[in-house]
């Protein structure tokens, strides 16, 4: 037994969201060729397949690419600080990935460590993720091998899954999900299932107890030296994080705003002083592969990527986390032999 | 020393509105009481926090960092450099640089600036207790090291010798020059101030030479002593054999690391050296722990 | 043709005539070519061409890291050797110190890029050797920016319209300027904040004014390679930007940047010449 949708129900209900005022993103068409999560202003504007995966992730839903973290307004010599526009809607993401969905729970680690960053928090409680499960895979593809994989429940509050006939059938794994889905849903006998997934690119649980030692190791070099320095990995990426603090305003006032930034960019660690702890590309490659793969497993657990294959997929050069992966796991196992 | 005690800044106001508390991004105003020139391009400013309140509650540990900023112009990350015991306002110290501190140059008195902290981890000023202190700065690195002197001189007695050893480009750069004289008048002080070769004037006293060489002939007695090291990285490298020479552990040598920041609170990602976020974890590290590290710093 | 280029490098290496051949390398035949660095004769079998080679590896020249493993060979297309000489002009490379292998291509994509349905140098010019043959046929001016024309006969508010809706996916990845081979600033003004003529933030006016600047410091300066547009994760066509720019520098100046090694940069040099009609 299972609870199924059809495709007309689920545009229907998208409808009726978008009527009710709730904000919802979902995969659709940008341009020819061009698939991203963006808002949806109609139901129809909601793709559910036709494509791999859209060219951004849904953490711009959580985390935007730039926020407004309060206004100042300069007085003569007295500021006044105003707090940002409540975040109060209620939003919905629909057609996510799993390896987009599974990234959210990881963020979740970082943005409450120990201060508690409000905007991501909130987003998070207003935000429900009905995920897609994947059908195709691409070669870029990786979530099998960080443990995740086409119909990984990871982060999302509903499931779909594609059923012969237009219909899907609807998993709710939280509440959340529940209440979104009540009443919406019919009884069938048909239950959804996703071949399987991407053949494993790498062994997980070899390179977790190898990397932290090989900080050193030549591979950083070999395999990332064309890197060209850009920040299409991480902007793509579901799980990077990293920002920038800046003040955008005139001589009256502005606002001091959170925008997206990359370790790849030379300026990321540039001190003032003219000294930079990472001066070459290969050093800032390391970092992006380590933070994923040492240093946040290390501190919170899980490892820093869900296998989405964003970061090769839009890179110039073909490098990302799978790539460098690929190559350290092969060179690091024939030193030892 | 680890400062990542779990904090709980959740509010619960139902609008969806973020509270004043809950923004952890968000600063406390501060007034500019008093602006000095310290050299041709170094300055330091004294704040008092705006809300009378909120300076009555603050309180902080010498070592830790402030977020610093110019309405308009962003944020600059800077040691607080005045001692923990001073209750009514605390200061910082800029080289003017950038984008910030350029604009900070301008400021005057009655300005409002914007401050959030006090972050990261601190000197271990308890555990130093009954030891004989020896700190080791150069160049703008005097700052980060005076609020743990002054704060030394303030329980004088809890403290055996202390050395300092500061030395600058030039006579011109030592910054905090009236301290250092005042310092050195102290019972049981022993200041130690150079210049590198060629910038020295003609009336001066103080030692011609790089600090290593100039600590290293200082014959400063190391038996139950523990240092604090905070420089330019050159300075560092070479200070550090000079001081296990005389005896010291790596246990008992300190430094604070000064990566790039912008958020202060271990999201932004950028600080970190290998697996420790500079904000968090540090800024104090002792050289033990420094070995640990990977070169990322 | 891949035999002559694996010899090719291979000599070059063996000979010390270089320390580093600049090539393309592919994992995956079904994937795509990616740059590589050969250093030792023995590896030169990693070197590949097809029509999977997309990057303008002449972007690499001016690289740090590349520029420390010393004397380098590149190889490069047609349109990728016209940036060869644009660097060279500009003296950001010593043209003697560098051995670029020119590879006769037709076309790379499938199906081709829109660079390559309108290529007249199928045959690399200016280069030290060209391995291979293709034909190349000539292009009439009006065909090179045949594209344009759907979008000059908009109105200049559905224009704005247009780039705005594009630039609003823009991340400021920068992707399409680290692989721009003319992006060889040290510190390009998007990095400077002093004053902070571009915002850093990834709004569509910041973004807007990032593009913009960046099209105008390439005109007359862009070989058309559109690396940018294939490195932009979002698929924004800025090939329609640099177009219009290199139309305006062709027809008003009769220069297309990087098809003849002696003419002087359109923007550095005046003659009495000019047109001075595009001043409105």
């Amino acid at each position: 037994m299972s609870e199924v949708i059809s495709a007309r129900a689920l545009r229907e209900l998208i409808g009726g969201w978008l009527k009710a005022g709730i904000r919802v993103a979902g995969p659709r068409r940008v341009a020819t060729d061009q698939v991203a999560y963006a808002w949806l202003d109609r139901p129809e504007d909601c793709l559910l397949g036709g494509y791999i995966h859209p060219h951004n992730s849904i953490k711009e839903f959580f985390f935007p690419r730039h926020e407004s973290l309060y206004e100042y307004r300069i007085e003569g010599k007295k500021i006044a600080l105003k707090n940002p526009e409540p975040l109060a809607d209620e939003r919905i993401v629909i057609g996510a990935r799993p390896c987009d969905a599974a990234a959210m729970p990881i963020l979740d680690h970082v943005f409450n460590w120990d201060f508690k960053d409000p905007f991501y928090n909130r987003r998070r409680e207003q935000t429900t993720v009905v995920t897609l499960a994947c059908r195709e895979h691409d070669h870029e593809c990786f979530c099998t091998s960080v443990g995740l994989g086409p119909d990984a429940e990871r982060g999302s509050d509903v499931m779909l899954y594609e059923l012969d006939g237009d219909m899907y059938e609807v998993r709710c794994v939280t509440d959340k999900g529940g209440n979104l889905m009540a009443g919406r849903t019919e009884t069938s006998q048909l239950t959804g299932s996703v071949p399987p997934g991407p053949a494993k690119k790498f062994d997980l649980a070899y390179l977790r107890e190898t990397i932290g030692s090989k900080f050193e190791s030549p591979v950083w070099t070999e395999a990332t030296l064309r890197c060209m320095a850009c920040g299409a990995c991480a902007y793509t990426c579901p799980t990077c994080h990293c920002f920038d603090i800046v003040d955008e305003g005139n001589a009256r006032g502005g606002i001091r705003a959170k925008n997206w930034d990359a370790c790849q960019f030379p300026m990321f660690t540039l001190h003032a002083s003219g000294h930079n702890p990472r001066n070459t590309q290969p050093q800032r490659q390391r970092q992006r592969v380590m933070h994923k793969f040492s240093i946040y497993p290390d501190k919170f657990g899980d490892v820093l990527c869900t296998g989405c294959g964003n970061c090769t997929r839009h890179c110039s050069v073909h490098l990302g986390v799978q790539t460098v992966l690929e190559a350290a796991e092969k060179s690091w196992r024939n030193a030892t032999v | 020393m680890c400062a990542c005690e779990a904090r709980d800044n959740t509010d619960s106001l139902a609008d969806g509105t973020i509270s004043r508390r809950e923004n952890i991004y968000q600063p406390s105003l501060m007034e500019v009481l008093q602006v000095r020139r310290q050299s041709a391009d170094v300055k330091s400013v004294r704040l008092r926090f705006s809300d009378e309140a909120e300076g009555k509650a603050f309180s902080f540990k010498v070592g830790q960092f402030g977020i610093f900023s110019l309405f308009g112009y962003g944020e600059s990350v800077f040691n607080i450099c005045s001692s923990s015991n001073w209750k009514d306002y605390i200061e910082f110290c800029f080289r003017k640089t950038g984008r910030v501190t350029n604009a900070l140059w301008n400021i005057e008195e009655g300005d409002t600036l914007g401050f959030r902290g006090p972050y990261g981890n601190y000197y271990p000023m308890d555990a130093w207790r009954g030891k004989n202190l020896i700190f080791i700065g150069g160049g703008i690195a005097m700052p980060p090291i005076r609020c743990a002197i002054w704060y030394a001189l303030e329980q004088r007695q809890d403290y055996g010798d202390i050395t300092i050893v500061y030395g600058a480009r030039t006579v011109g750069d030592l910054v905090y020059a009236d301290e250092l004289d005042e310092w050195a008048t102290r019972e049981r002080v022993r200041v130690v101030r150079c210049v590198d070769p060629g910038g020295e004037t003609p009336d001066w006293k103080g030692e011609i030479g790089f600090v290593p060489t100039v600590t290293e002939k200082a014959g400063i007695a190391a038996s139950n002593a523990v240092a604090l090291v905070i420089g330019p990285p050159i300075m560092i490298k070479y200070t550090l054999p000079v001081l296990a020479k005389m005896g010291l552990a790596d246990q008992d040598i300190y430094t604070s690391l000064e990566n790039r920041m912008k958020c202060g609170v271990g999201k932004c990602g950028r600080c970190n050296s290998g697996p420790v976020y500079v904000c968090k974890e540090g800024p104090v590290f002792t050289l033990e722990q420094i070995r640990l590290l990977p070169e990322d710093f | 043709m891949l035999n002559d280029l694996r010899q090719t490098a291979r000599q070059l290496l063996a000979d010390k005539k270089v320390d580093v051949v600049i090539g393309y390398g592919q994992a995956d035949p079904a994937g795509p070519a990616y740059p590589v660095f050969i250093t030792r004769p023995e590896d030169t079998e990693q070197l590949v061409f097809n029509d999977r080679c997309y990057n303008n590896l002449t972007t690499f020249l001016t690289r740090k890291e590349i520029r420390a493993m010393g004397r380098a060979a590149v190889l490069v297309k047609g349109c990728d050797a016209k940036s060869v000489v644009v660097l060279a002009v500009e003296s950001q490379i010593d043209r003697q110190s560098v051995v670029v292998i020119g590879m006769a291509c037709n076309g790379v994509g499938q199906p081709s890029l829109a660079k390559c349905r309108t290529c007249d140098v199928h045959m690399p010019r200016h280069t030290d050797m060209v391995i291979g043959q293709a034909a190349d046929h000539a292009i009439e001016a009006k065909d090179r920016y045949a594209e344009l024309a759907e979008m000059m006969s908009k109105s200049a508010s559905e224009r704005l319209a247009y780039w705005g809706q594009e630039l609003s996916r823009c991340v400021k990845c920068y992707a399409c300027r680290q692989v721009c081979p003319m992006c060889y600033c040290e510190r390009c003004v998007a990095d400077k904040n002093q004053p902070q003529v571009i915002k850093t933030s990834a709004t569509t006016m910041g973004n807007l004014a990032w593009q913009i600047n960046r099209a105008f410091h390439l005109a007359s300066r862009c070989v058309g390679c559109d690396e940018c547009t294939r490195a932009c994760p979002a698929g924004i066509n800025l090939r329609l930007l640099n177009l219009m720019l290199a139309q305006a520098t062709e027809e008003q100046f009769d220069y297309r940047p990087g098809m003849d090694k002696d003419a002087q940069p359109v923007l550095g040099c005046f003659s009495v010449k000019d047109k001075e009609c595009f001043i409105k």
